[in-house]
């Protein structure tokens, strides 16, 4: 008995293999003497079989396994027993008889078979023998032999014990059934327990992680009394309360040994009932604040929250039972508990507060003020320990993101996050990279479920909360991802079309709110969030127009709008292109010129005027030089809200602009383009009619022919040739009557004796089809013959 | 006895006290032998000594954790004193490995670093049986061995009382 504890893995296989061997046999031989009605010889190899699990040289693991097979061989014994007491061939002493055994561990093993075999035959000294049999097992107090003869007892026991309140003939003696049930389970619940924490003072101290290991395997055992507590239907939530629960955590709470309180607790929590959890929350918190510090009572305390938060979600009907305060008792204890702790990391307090809030949002939905409590709770924590801000990467930091993402994503309406009084101090809190991946959390979030953000106020407060999104921070690093950078601006502009009011005078109030945001924004920024701004601001004032019959003032309003604009495209200036500015102005001409409210044409004229410097000046590409003219070309066409004092100055513009580019075929198709101002352009005098100023077309047309001829490349005259023959067909259908078909002819002819002469190759046969398709087109309208576009006179 | 009558009467017990069940044990002693370092130079000028590190709870013990160093010549001091004077059977210590102490030997002999390991752990088991041991726990040599820094092998031999 006195050998160690054997290391080495195969001597353990031996030792085991020879007690099993011994369990055997002495089993065969125990069963030969039953069978041949020798009891006491039986109960001698009984007793020799038993004899093995005297050993201390097994790891608990081999020993469970030995106790397996001795439990086997007993229920035989235990059978044969039950057999002879019901013939009534057992002679009654046999429990005095048992007890002769020499050593302890078979003493005790027979006591208890005999034991209950003699419960189950005479339930009238089933009290008696109880007492007696958890007494009795004291006697053992090597903590591994004595957990394991304890388990037996537990099992052995398992189907004798009553469990329930007991009826009406029994109540008058003494204490009821059930409570001696209680008071015997709690009894082995404290022994084991004792046995299983004194396990660790056992060996030296150097071995203490191999015996906390040892533990851990062992821990079943002394929660198996709790199952079967749990298991007594007798006992209801006022018995559970009053004698269970509080016998159990007796036990937990006094032990002061980390292993046991952390086991035991999840314990209580994974075996009982929700319904009685719900009815001793103070008890069961009050007694995690008490555990010993090694303990992280957050798991706890987290295990408990999601099963109540399961169980009410369960429950849809009933919920949580009303007069049970779960939110307050839970804050409160908790809060109770980190004042007591004073240990706890912060992390791990950051992690309750978030099941804390994740328990809110289950069970109260709709009380947006319990979460805001225990935001304002971590809020004050945090200044209680003098944490300013959080480190990137701790589990801090970590912890407080999870924190904060929960409401984003239960609410899914950034509006109730926007409520939270605490939410944005808090977030304050946290590093660079956190606080930027919770403001694109709550913009996706905006995104994905439709919320619109209807007033300047919260704009303002969430474009301050997202801020690291929107300008450069203090505590920004130096090397930003430009591709990460891109998606984040990219989502910015969406979302500005979630800055929206119903009411157009808010709307202005928000856009003009957000813009003082993104003009904080730098260069880099304001490309790609301006422009969204811009057109919001534009499809605004077209709903003023819309609404010019409601609202008398909605001109005014109008020319105000795109005062902003010219400011907020100004601003963009700045960032160093140009391109884009351009195009904004022009996109807001036409807007003004559709919309014509009092002064629409002189913000158009600016707008234009605008984007003509900003060609002039500040594009230098000639490829994008040509598309600029083309669009300020077509724009200027478009517009119909000028009169000829000012479409003259434009027009001209466009025509010198057009003849001014750089390269010969660009100068060409640009001065083709002008061609169409002068045809379909529009001026206030003309009373909607377009200005048809034939001879400028034919002009501007000869003068790009002109230009094409001049051309060193063929293949390229030939194509801007066949371009502008496509033009003349262009104009003389629109009635443009000084396309004659000798211009026609001419220009056909031109273009065929050059073909002639070109190399073949991709390009000029692809010329040619485009040159065919346009014969085609004109013989289709000789065939087709309705007279007044018949091309008649044309040599195909 | 007869019938159906069963003898388990008994006194109850009265119930344990939270704190006895749970405390620690109230004879913790724990030797450890580690860390041996050889000094000096030549033959007899060179020896070993170990760190002999006591933790333990005993009340008779005046310091409950102590670090001193000892070498194998103070361990069989000890020895010879508690044969001495105490009445328990000491038991034996590690040999004296003479053969180990024989010149022109290939390796370092009595320094080599298996046979001062294999030494520690016989060192190790021998002072823990000793101070183990309730009446040694009297010696007044014992408590000098482990607990003070040096080793006054002049000292007036006695018992300490335990309190």
């Amino acid at each position: 008995m006195a050998e160690k504890n054997v290391e080495n893995t195969e001597e353990q296989e031996r030792l085991l293999d020879e007690a099993l061997q011994v369990v055997k046999m002495e089993s065969f031989h125990m069963k030969r003497e039953l069978d041949k009605n020798k009891l006491m010889d039986g109960l001698k190899h009984a007793s020799d079989l038993l004899k093995e699990l005297r050993t201390s040289a097994l790891t608990p693991k081999n020993y469970y396994e030995l106790y397996m097979a001795v439990c086997d061989e007993l229920r035989h014994l235990q059978s044969h027993l039950s057999d002879e007491f019901q013939k009534g061939r057992v002679v009654s002493d046999l429990y005095e008889l048992v007890q002769y055994a020499g050593n302890i561990i078979p003493r005790l093993y027979l006591l208890v078979t005999v034991g209950v075999v003699y419960i189950k035959n005479k339930p009238e000294a089933r009290e008696a023998i109880l007492k007696d049999l958890v007494e009795m097992c004291r006697g053992v107090q090597h903590p591994l032999r004595g957990l394991f003869l304890r388990n037996y007892l537990l099992q052995c026991t398992k189907n004798v014990l009553p469990d329930h309140a007991i009826d009406e003939s029994e109540k008058q003696e003494g204490p009821p059934a059930l409570q001696h049930s209680i008071d015997f389970i709690l009894l082995n619940f404290a022994e084991m327990n004792k046995l299983w924490v004194r396990m660790q003072h056992l060996g030296h101290s150097r071995e203490r992680e191999k015996r906390e290991r040892e533990r851990q395997e062992l821990r079943i055992l002394v929660g198996t009394n709790l199952v079967r507590l749990s298991q007594l239907e007798g006992v209801d939530v006022n018995s559970y309360r009053k004698i269970v629960l509080n016998g159990v955590l007796e036990q937990v709470v006094n032990c002061k040994d980390a292993i046991a309180q952390e086991y035991l607790m999840e314990c209580i929590i994974q075996v009982f009932p929700d319904e009685f959890h719900l009815q001793t929350l103070r008890s069961f918190l009050k007694a995690c604040a008490d555990m010993h510090p090694r303990v992280n009572v957050k798991n706890t305390i987290i295990a408990l929250i999601d099963r109540l938060a399961q169980f009410a979600a369960r429950e849809e009907d009933s919920g949580i039972p009303s007069e049970i305060m779960l939110f307050d008792i839970f804050s409160e204890q908790i809060a109770n508990i980190i004042d007591t702790r004073s240990g706890m990391l912060l992390e791990d307090v950051v992690s309750l507060q978030t099941a804390l809030v994740k328990l809110a949002f289950k069970c109260y939905p709709n009380r947006v003020d319990y979460v805001d409590r225990v935001l304002e709770a971590t809020m004050d924590l945090f200044g209680k320990r003098n944490m300013d801000s959080v480190p990137n990467g701790s589990a801090l930091s970590s912890e407080l993101y999870n924190l904060l993402e929960v409401p984003i994503k239960s609410y899914n309406n950034i509006l109730t996050v926007l409520q939270l009084q605490c939410f944005a101090p808090l977030y304050e809190h946290l590093d660079y990279e956190s606080r930027k991946r919770i403001g694109v959390q709550m913009l996706v979030n905006a995104l994905e479920h439709h919320t619109l953000l209807p007033s300047a106020e919260q704009v303002n407060s969430l474009l301050m909360l997202v801020s690291p999104l929107i300008q450069d921070q203090a505590d920004q690093p130096t090397d930003i991802d430009m591709d990460d950078f891109s998606e984040e601006q990219g989502l910015i502009g969406q979302f500005i079309h979630q800055l929206y009011s119903e009411e157009p005078d808010q709307q202005y109030q928000i856009l003009n709110k957000a813009r003082t945001h993104f003009e904080k924004g730098g260069n880099k920024r304001m490309i790609f969030t301006l422009p969204a701004i811009v057109f919001s601001a534009y499809k605004l004032a077209v709903r003023y127009k819309e609404l010019s019959d409601e609202d008398e003032r909605w001109e005014k309003k109008c020319n105000r709008i795109f005062e902003m604009c010219r400011a907020v495209i100004n601003t963009l200036c700045q960032a160093e292109i140009a391109e884009l500015p351009l195009r904004l102005f022009i996109q807001g001409a036409l807007c003004a010129s559709e919309l014509q409210f009092e002064n629409h044409e002189s913000v158009a004229y600016e707008f234009i005027s605008q984007a003509f410097s900003l060609y002039e000046e500040d594009i230098t590409d000639s490829r994008a030089q040509l598309a600029a003219v083309m669009l300020l070309i077509s724009a200027v066409e478009r517009c119909r809200c000028f009169s000829e004092d000012s479409h003259a100055p434009l027009r001209t513009q466009c025509a010198h602009a057009a003849s001014r580019l750089l390269k010969k075929p660009d100068q060409s198709r640009a001065v083709a383009h002008v061609a169409h101002l002068f045809w379909s352009g529009q001026i206030t005098e003309g009373d909607g009619e377009p200005m048809h100023d034939m001879r400028r077309v034919l002009e501007c047309l000869k003068k790009a022919i002109r230009i094409a001829s001049q051309c060193m490349e063929s293949a390229v005259q030939l194509q801007l040739y066949v371009e502008i023959l496509n033009k003349y067909m262009y104009f003389y259908e629109h009635g443009c009557t000084g396309v004659t078909m000798e211009l026609l002819n001419q220009l056909i002819k031109k273009i065929r004796e050059e073909l002639q002469d070109i190399e073949g190759n991709e390009e000029s046969s692809m010329i040619k089809v485009h040159f065919e398709n346009a014969l085609e087109h004109i013989r289709n309208h000789q065939q087709s013959g309705d007279g007044q576009y018949s091309y008649e006179g044309i040599t195909l | 006895m007869s019938g159906d009558n069963l003898n388990t009467r008994r006194l109850d017990a009265p119930r344990q006290e939270l704190a006895d069940a749970y405390s620690l044990p109230a004879n913790f002693l724990e030797i450890e032998v580690t860390n041996p370092e050889t000094h000096g130079v030549g033959w007899r000028q060179r020896y070993t000594d170990y760190e002999i590190k006591m933790k333990t709870n005993l009340p008779v013990f005046k310091m409950k954790e102590s670090l001193v160093r000892r070498r194998y010549s103070d361990f069989e001091w000890l020895m010879n004193e508690l044969e001495r004077d105490s009445k328990i059977v000491v038991p034996a210590l590690p040999g004296k490995a003479l053969k180990m102490q024989l010149p022109f030997r290939n390796d370092e002999g009595l320094f080599s670093e298996s046979f001062i390991e294999e030494r520690r752990k016989g060192l190790e088991v021998f002072i823990n049986k000793v101070a183990g041991h309730p009446l040694a726990q009297n010696e007044k040599c014992l408590h000098m061995f482990l607990q003070e820094s040096t080793l006054d092998k002049n000292y007036a031999p006695g018992k300490i009382r335990s309190t």
